[in-house]
Parts: C-alpha cells; structure tokens; sequence
C-alpha cells in the first residue's frame, strides 16, 4: 500500500482509515472529539434537568451517578485533549514549516487508539457505566464496593487512551524538537506550537501516574492486591496519586488554548503579542509547579498541617504566573486595531471566564477557606470557568480561526458573533449562580434547601441557552464547509507559517521548505496551483528528497486488536463461575487479538514505510540526535515515571505498615544478588553488541545478543522459582499489602524484561539475516537504551525489598 | 454567628471576596476599555507600525517593568490573603482543651456517634459554647463529614482519625451533610446537629444510659427517591 504514492481523495473511505498524514489525522481527531463534546453535553443537560427543581425525581440516583462519572470522564479526556490536539496535528507542523509529524504512523495509531478507548468507554456505559465520579476515589473504586464491569472498562478504556496519548507526546516532542523549518529557533515558534511543546512534556510525565494508578486499580480488582483497599494505602494512595495526575492534567485541558489565544491576539489586534517572552516563560513555569500542588486537593484529608501551609504557597504561588500570561494578553490590545470578528470575540471572552475561573481558584488554594469549600458547586462553578471558559471556549474560538485553513472557506460571520453571544451569556447564567450556591454540594441528585432552588433554576436554563447555542456552531460549519465563500490563504493577515500555504494545503503543505533568516525574515515558499480553495490532489515532492507515504493499514489494525485483547482479558475477569462457555469465548477473544497482533506489529515493522529525514531542517540542540533515538530516550522518561510512581506507592505503604518482616526473612537476599548479577552482566553483553554492530561483525552481534537473552531467561526463570516458593509459604497476591506491592512492582519489572526478550528474539532473527549492521546499527542500539533503563529500574528494586 | 468555625470561615472568606471582586472589576472593566477604545473603526484607527505580515517573524515587544508591576501589585494581594489563610488554619487546626469528645463514624450510608459514657446515637448532640472535638472515622469508603451552617468539614477515612472542633454559639439545629460521593446513597448521607442550652445539654446526657441507642437506628442503604 505505501507503494502507491497517490494518496486517494478524500471522497474514499480507504483514505480516512488508513491515512497518516497530519492534516487527515488532524481531522479525524476534530470530528471524534466534537461528537464526544455533544454526547457529554447531552448528559450535561440531563444533569442540569434534574437539578432544576428542589427535590426533582427526573433521574435516580443511579442514573444521576452514573451521568455525571461518564460527563466528567468524557468532556476532560476525551473531548479537550483531543479537541486541541485536532489542531495540534493539523497546524503544528504547518507552523514549524514541516511536511508531517516525525513518526506519521505511530501519529494515526494515536489516534485509532484514542477512537477505540472512547468506544470501550461506551461500551462500559451501555453495560453498567462506572458511577464513581472523574476521580473515582479508592476505597469505592474497589471491586468489594464497586462490583460492576463498567468500572474494569472504563478502566480498560483509559489504559489504551494513556498509552494514545503518550505515544502522540512523544511524537510532537520529536516534530517540535527536530523538525522547524531550516533557521528557526525556538523562540520563534509561533505561541500554538509553544504551548503544545510544554503539554505535550506535561503529558509525557503526569499520564505515566495516572497509568500506574490504574494498573494498580486494575490488578486489585481482577488479582486481589491491596493497593487501595487496605488502609495502609487505600484512599489517600489514590488521592496522591491521581491528584499527581490530576493537577497537571487540568492545565493539560487549559494549554492550547492559551497557546491558540496567544496565536489569535496578534491577528486581530494588528500588533505582534506583548511579552510574548514572559508568556512563554509563564507557561513553563506554571507547567512545573503544576507537579507540586497536587496537596490542594487533599486539604481535607488530614495530612500534616505543615504540608497543607506548602501546598497552599505552592498553589497560591502556580496563580502568579499566569497573572503575567493573562495581563500581556491585556497589554496586547492597547493602541492596537481590534477587528472583533467571531475568533477574536471568543479569545477574548475566554480571557475574561479564565480571570474568573483563576480568581476563584485563588479561594480554592487557601487551606482555610477550602475547609468549606471543598466538595461543593464552589468547585464546579471554578473548573468550569477555567475548563470550559478558559479551555473549550478558546478552542472554539480556533476552530473559527483555522477552520478556513482547513476548509479553505469562510464561516458566516454573523452567525458566528450569535453563536458567541448566545454562548457568552449562557455561559455566566450557567455557572455564575453556582458561586452563590457555594454551600450545596456536588455530586447530589438532589436537594431539600429552598435557598438553593433559584439559582439552581438559572443555571439549568443557562445550560440551555449554552448548550442549543452550540448547535448554530454545528450548523454553521456544515454549511460553510460546501458553500462559504473562498477564504483564500491567508484571510486574517496573519504571519504565522500556517498561512504561507494554499487553504487547504497540499498533501506535502509546502512547495518548498520555508526558511527563516538570520533577521527575522522568513522566505516563503510560492503558492501555484491550488490557490484560493481548490482541494489540491497529486503529489510532488521536496527536491532531493524520497517520496513520503501517507498510507498504512497498520495503525487502524493494532488499535482494534488492541482494543479487542483487552476487552477479552477484562470481561474474563468479570464472568461468574457459572458462566464458563462465555469465559471461553472472551479468552478466545484476547488469545486471537493477541497472536494477530503480534502479526501485525511484525508486519508494522516491516512496511516500507517512508518518511525522509531532511537534514537541513532546525534541530537546535538535537540536531545530532536521530529522529527515532530521539523518540526512544522521550519515552524512556515517562517510563521513569511509571516505575516511580510504583516506588512512590510501595514507599507509601511502607510508612503505613507498622511491622515490616526483618531483612533476609521473607525476601532471602540471595535470590536478590543472583538477579542483580545477572542483569549487570546482561547490561554488560548488551553493550558488546552495540559494539560489533558498529563494526558490522554479524556473529559478534549475535553472540552478544544470544548472551543478553540467556541472561534475561536465567533472570525470569529465578524469579518464577522464587515466586513460587513465596506462594508456597502462603504469601499471595493478596495475603497483605506488602505481597501485594512486591508482586506487583517486581511484576512490572518482569514484564518489561519478557518486553525485552520478545525484541531481543526478533533483532536476533534480523542480525542473522544480515540486518542491524554497520551503518543500520540503530536497531541494536535502541535496544540497548531499553535495556540499560531495565537494568537500572532493578539495581531499585533490588535494594528497596531485599535489603532495607 | 452560629459557631466560632463560621465566623473563621466568613471572616476570610469576606475578605478574599472583597479583593476578588475589585481585582476581577478592575481587569475585566479595563479590557471592556481597551476593547471599545481600540477597537477597529476603519481609517478612524491607524495602522499599527508593527502590525504582523507574512513573511516577518515580527520583533519581541514588552517591557519586563509592566511584568514586574504586575507581579509586585498581585504578589502583595496574594500575600495579605495568605497571611489570613495562615491565621486561620491554626485556628481551625489546634482545639482548646475540649470539654465534650464526641466520636463520629460514617458508613454507607450514615452517620454514627458514640459519646464518652458510650452512649450511641446517629444524631449528634451537643451543648452551645463549648468546646466539642469531633473524631472523625469511616468503616468503609471514604466521606467527608461536614457540618454546613459551621463552614467546617474533614474527610472521613478507614483507617485514621481525623479531628475537628467548633464552640457552637447558637441553641437550634443544624446539618450534617457527606461531601465526598460515597456511592449510591451519596446524597442522602445526611443528619441533624442538635445545639442545645448547657444546662438542657446536661440534663439530656446525664439521663442517657451507657450502651443505649436513642433515635431510630440508620438503615442500611440510605433511602433514594
Ligand atoms: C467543555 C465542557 C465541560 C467540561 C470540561 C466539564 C467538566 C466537568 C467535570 C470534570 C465534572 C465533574 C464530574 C465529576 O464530578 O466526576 C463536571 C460535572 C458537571 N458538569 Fe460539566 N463540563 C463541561 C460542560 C458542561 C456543561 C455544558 C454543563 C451544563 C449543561 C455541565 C454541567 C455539569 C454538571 C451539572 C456537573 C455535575 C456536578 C456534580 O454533580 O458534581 N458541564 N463537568
Ligand atoms: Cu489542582
Ligand atoms: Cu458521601
């Protein structure tokens, strides 16, 4: 298939599951993530109906529960990220002046892995949604208080959503990175691109928390571990470890939107961005201490006072920097030539719900005044504000600002000033009343107080006007997208690279590669052909350069394998015994979804699959560094990640448990120092193998590998002896938290080694054919970055459970 | 003020809510300016010289010395609030030698509470102007028990004890809601705090008899509507 240089039109189905092209990709996401936002708003309005009325007998609690847990899951997962990130993939590269993400096809399986998470999420709702709320707080998330397959789906679900948008950070990280246009620096990057550099990081280090968290969840409610129902961990693990997630993730959600803001602002204002410097500084800033504030969340719970007086200077301080963002947006419109078309109005109206939502966010930060408004619709009056005002509102504001970049057509303008009037004022009447009501608490299906009905009754009919307002959106883009007047190139006058090319672009955005020079002037490529809204077909390519291919069927196969492996596994866990002819349907399921995937990663490997690498392009400072060794070493930090938050919990537990069994006890140091050995000596072989791969000397690299591999066979065939004794003994899975956390740290451990072993068999097989050699010594190579990280993961592990 | 917890809690609040608003005036009014006053009114507005084009990367403009204004005016804010945030929270935090230790217990879904002579109840009763510390538990999941007229509230966890204390200052009752989802019957996890004269407070509990339940115990399982 990527033979066939011709990428179908965009009439052809074929084209729309195998595309990997950013711009396709890019809209695949912006369709997905729409419909997300319209479902989760339906249950919105569901929510606010029965709200209406005190004491309202519209939805059960049940129904309620159940409503608001899918809301929250969906609009903050699968609607903003992925909303945002329709443009990231679709502008992105345009503004860096590249021809397409580093890794096109790990790009389209990031979002076939996203599509199918979202279908495992409906069908989790459809076969007894999980009803514990976004956060889903341990000790209810437990399979004693929570027996409902919904919960082991959502969870299933989130599992393949993480792993989506991990795989998609790493891959905007490396665009970002190494791919800008020959000349341009990072401070030049236009604020779009800047601000999903630093989402894309933050995802990169908060996702592998949430991951952990969920595979700790997982394994609790199908193996029996302790992790959260025990109370040596229990219910404040899970707050720390979501919440570590957590915080990050809400300015996740807020980013690209201050980002689009920042790229709107100079187009309408006329004048470039007022302290674009402080801005970009802010947001970092903001983006670090986004990982120390997660105790505000927890100011409730208990904790240490001294804590909460940290996590209250923390929080109040994380308020400062985008005191700086907000206020050079404000600085930008002075003696400026605002033109007030639809983008621009909701830029600006996002400002001003983001001020509220950041004021009110500053009551929240104050231990003292959160011990009352924690828990009530103070809370969900302000991550509205922030979220929807802030994030979503800005995010539609971009999709009127690019959506003649996409189309290449103009919306109707006067519709879209109604559109955001309608949505401005419902917006306030929705959630502005819920500031008042801050004694009511969330999460209720109802309410007795008379003091609360009226401004419960002007919030469901501001939902109303909010959400039917949206509906004009719709309309509107469907309309223009046939028939709005041709939009040109560049209709607001704008410099960024986006703009330098036809709308739509062609399939390889840009006749010729963009150059920034030494004095800030950038030399454009021509426009020819498809010049004012034609759909340009054909393909040409940069000169010099071999083809690109924007096909693979691989990306769509692996995600629905994927999806079916684990919807097998996790519908196993949950058949009553009696039920066994529909266990062995499931398994069969996992077992067919799993060797065809195998199949299909082999095939992934091995598709010709180009995408060149230009050496002239920017890559200030990685330009030395290959695309894909690049790719890997990203990766390698959120695995970092994962691995401590492992650490974190079973240090946490630790602290918790009053008698922990004496050294040499229960885990016998010698079983320890034997793995140890092993995986040293194993580090040591991998390193040989580097070497003569350099040298091309095809039986020293396979003598080495062959090594490597024994050794990591020795290393698991220890540890199944070991755990077999321990099992002997009585210590299972879930004879006690301690088991529980060294089954399932050393577990994770183990499972990255077997990861190892299966690369190390197929590498093997490739050197023996001749491959992986000399100047192709990458391969062995990434390898063995992988394998150094698993060796170093131990050298922890070993001395936390077998020697203190 | 019906207790000593309210009055931290309105006092502070008062206080970030007065800077709330004037900050959020100030900066919306003057944006709503700057909107209008800018705004593009054809050949009445010029051109602005740096105005952005393709094919420029336009030149950084800003002055570190508005950031730094800015940042100075909102630090000094933050700070006053924080200082109020700090005296208050030792306030909340550090009890006065208590007079009446009142145990509390949240199940799904309902409150229990067990006084120091072992008397059982699942309301809770108490007498004004005293000290009362709370020591908040959970069985099961985790709740937050919060008294809402008294604008104080603490989460309640298997497997620690959290503590709360408040002087009520007014005879009435109050009540007593969960505020975090516990389940099912999350919303009616509710109850009653009865505030009652010293002497009547006396009277009640010298009556009561060790072990005894006096209201209707909690059923299980919370009603739904
Ligand atoms: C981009 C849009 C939105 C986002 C990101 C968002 C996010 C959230 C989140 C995270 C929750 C908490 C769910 C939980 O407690 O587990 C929530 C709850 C809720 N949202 Fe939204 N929401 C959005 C739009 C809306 C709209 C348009 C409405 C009204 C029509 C709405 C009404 C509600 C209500 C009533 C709750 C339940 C509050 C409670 O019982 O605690 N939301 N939303
Ligand atoms: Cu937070
Ligand atoms: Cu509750």
């Amino acid at each position: 298939m990527s033979e066939d240089h011709q990428i179908p039109p965009t009439s052809s189905i074929s084209r729309w599951l195998f595309t990997t092209n950013h711009k396709d990709v890019g809209i695949l996401y912006l369709v997905t993530s729409l419909y997300f936002l319209f479902l989760s708003g339906t249950l919105a309005l569901l929510l606010r109906t029965q709200l209406a009325v005190p004491n309202n007998t519209f939805l059960s609690s049940a129904a309620y529960n159940q409503a608001f847990t899918t809301h929250g899951l969906i609009m903050v997962l699968w609607f903003l990220s992925p909303f945002a990130f329709s443009f990231a993939n679709y502008i992105v590269p345009l503004q860096i002046g590249a021809r397409d993400l580093a890794f096109p096809r790990i790009n389209a399986l990031s979002y076939w892995l996203y599509l199918f998470s979202g279908i495992m999420l409906l069908v989790s709702f459809f076969v007894g949604p999980a009803d514990g709320g976004w956060t889903v707080y341990a000790p209810l998330n437990t399979a004693r208080y929570s027996p409902n397959i919904g919960l082991n789906l959502t969870a299933g679900a989130l599992v393949l959503f993480i792993v989506s948008i991990t795989i998609s950070s790493v891959n905007f990280i490396t665009t970002i990175l190494k791919m800008r246009a020959p000349g341009m620096k990072l401070m030049q990057m236009p604020m779009f691109t800047w601000s999903i550099l630093i989402t894309v990081f933050m995802m990169l280090y908060a996702f592998p928390s949430f991951l952990a968290g969920v595979s700790m969840l997982m394994v609790d409610r199908t193996l029996g571990t302790m992790y959260f129902s025990a109370p040596e961990g229990g219910s404040l693990l899970w707050d720390h470890v979501f919440w570590f997630f957590g915080h990050p993730e809400v300015y996740i959600v807020l980013f690209p939107a201050i980002g689009a803001v920042g790229d709107m602002i100079p187009s309408f204002t006329r004048r470039p961005l007022y302290g674009r410097k402080y801005i970009i500084l802010g947001l970092i800033i903001a983006a670090v201490v986004s990982f120390m504030v997660w105790g505000h969340h927890m100011f409730v719970t208990g904790y240490d006072p001294l804590v909460a007086k940290i996590f209250t200077l923390t929080t109040i301080a994380v308020s400062l920097p985008f005191d700086v963002i907000v206020v050079a947006f404000i600085e930008s419109l002075v003696r400026a030539k605002i033109k007030l078309k639809t983008p621009a109005l909701f830029a600006l109206g996002s400002i001003m719900l983001f001020i509220i939502g950041g004021v009110t966010g500053v009551f929240l930060g104050s231990v003292a005044i959160d011990h009352h408004l924690r828990g009530t619709y103070w809370v969900v009056a302000h991550f509205h504000y922030v979220m929807v005002g802030g994030g979503a509102v800005a995010l539609i504001g971009a999709l009127y600002y690019w959506f003649p970049k996409i189309t290449g057509r103009m919306y109707k303008e006067s519709l879209g000033k109604l559109h955001f009037a309608l949505s401005f004022i419902g917006f306030n009447l929705l959630y502005f009343p819920m500031f008042i009501n801050y004694d009511m608490p969330r999460r209720v299906v109802t309410y007795a107080e008379q003091a609360w009905a009226f401004n419960n009754f002007l919030a469901t009919i501001g939902a109303f006007v909010f959400g039917l307002a949206q509906l004009l959106l719709l309309y509107n883009l469907f309309t223009s997208m046939r028939s709005g007047a041709p939009a040109g190139s560049n209709p607001w006058n704008a410099f960024t690279l986006e703009w330098a090319t036809t709308s739509p672009p062609p399939d390889y955005n840009f006749e010729e590669t963009p150059r920034v020079n030494s004095d800030g002037t950038v030399s454009l490529p021509k426009l020819t052909s498809f010049a004012n809204g034609g759909t340009p077909s054909g393909y040409s390519a940069p000169h010099g350069l071999p083809h690109q291919s924007h096909l693979s069927p691989f990306p769509i196969i692996l995600s629905a394998l994927a999806f079916f492996a684990l919807f097998g596994i996790v519908s196993l866990t949950f058949i009553p015994s009696a039920s066994f002819s529909a266990g062995i349907v499931y398994l069969w399921i996992f077992f067919a979804a799993l060797i065809m995937g195998g199949f299909a990663i082999y095939g992934f490997a091995r598709e010709k699959f180009v995408a060149p690498e230009d050496e002239t392009l920017e890559g200030w400072p990685f330009k030395n560094i290959g695309r894909m060794k690049m790719g890997i070493w990203t990766f390698m930090a959120s695995e970092v990640i994962f691995f401590g938050v492992f650490i974190g919990a079973f240090l946490f537990i630790r602290a918790g448990t009053a008698e922990w069994p004496a050294i040499d006890t229960i885990f016998k140091i010698q079983h320890g120092a034997i793995n140890t050995f092993i995986l040293l000596t194993s580090s040591f072989t991998a390193v040989m193998a580097v070497v003569f791969s350099k040298k091309s000397s095809k039986g020293g690299v396979a003598a080495s590998l062959a090594l490597t591999l024994f050794l990591a066979l020795w290393f698991l065939y220890n540890k199944a002896t070991e755990w077999q004794e321990l099992f002997h003994e009585g210590f299972t899975l879930s004879a006690s938290p301690i088991s529980s956390t060294y089954y399932i740290t050393t577990g994770a451990h183990g499972a990255h080694v077997l990861g190892g072993i299966v690369a190390l068999a197929v590498i093997i097989g490739g050197v023996l054919k001749g491959r992986y050699l000399g100047h192709d010594h990458g391969t062995v190579e990434y390898f063995g970055i992988y394998w150094h990280f698993v060796d170093i993961v131990w050298i922890f592990l070993f001395p936390l459970f077998y020697l203190l | 003020m019906v207790s000593n917890t309210s009055e931290i809690f309105i006092g502070l609040f008062n206080q970030f809510w007065f800077l709330g608003v004037l900050v959020s005036i100030v900066v919306l009014g003057l944006m709503t300016y700057l909107m209008l006053r800018f705004r593009d009114q054809g050949a009445k507005t010029p051109d602005p010289e740096d105005a952005p084009m393709l094919g420029k990367i336009p030149e950084d403009r800003g002055k570190i010395k508005t950031v730094a204004i800015s940042l100075t005016l909102s630090s000094l804010i933050l700070a006053l609030l924080l200082g109020g945030t700090f005296g208050a929270i030792d306030a909340i935090n550090n009890p006065p030698q208590g007079t009446l230790n009142v145990e509390v217990t949240g199940f799904q879904w309902g409150w229990k509470f067990k006084y120091p002579n072992n008397y059982q109840d699942t309301v809770m009763t108490v007498p004004k102007d005293e000290v009362v510390i709370v020591k908040i538990h959970s069985d099961d999941v985790f709740h937050s028990f919060g008294i809402l007229e008294f604008k104080i509230k603490k989460d309640a966890l298997n497997g620690r004890v959290n503590t709360i204390w408040f002087v009520a200052r007014d005879a009435g009752e109050y009540n007593i809601v969960c505020y975090e989802f516990c389940g099912l019957g999350h919303t009616f996890m509710r109850t009653k705090l009865i505030v009652m004269e010293p002497n009547e407070f006396q009277d009640w509990y010298s009556k009561l008899k060790p072990g005894e339940i006096q209201h209707a115990p909690v059923q299980q399982g919370g009603q739904q509507p």
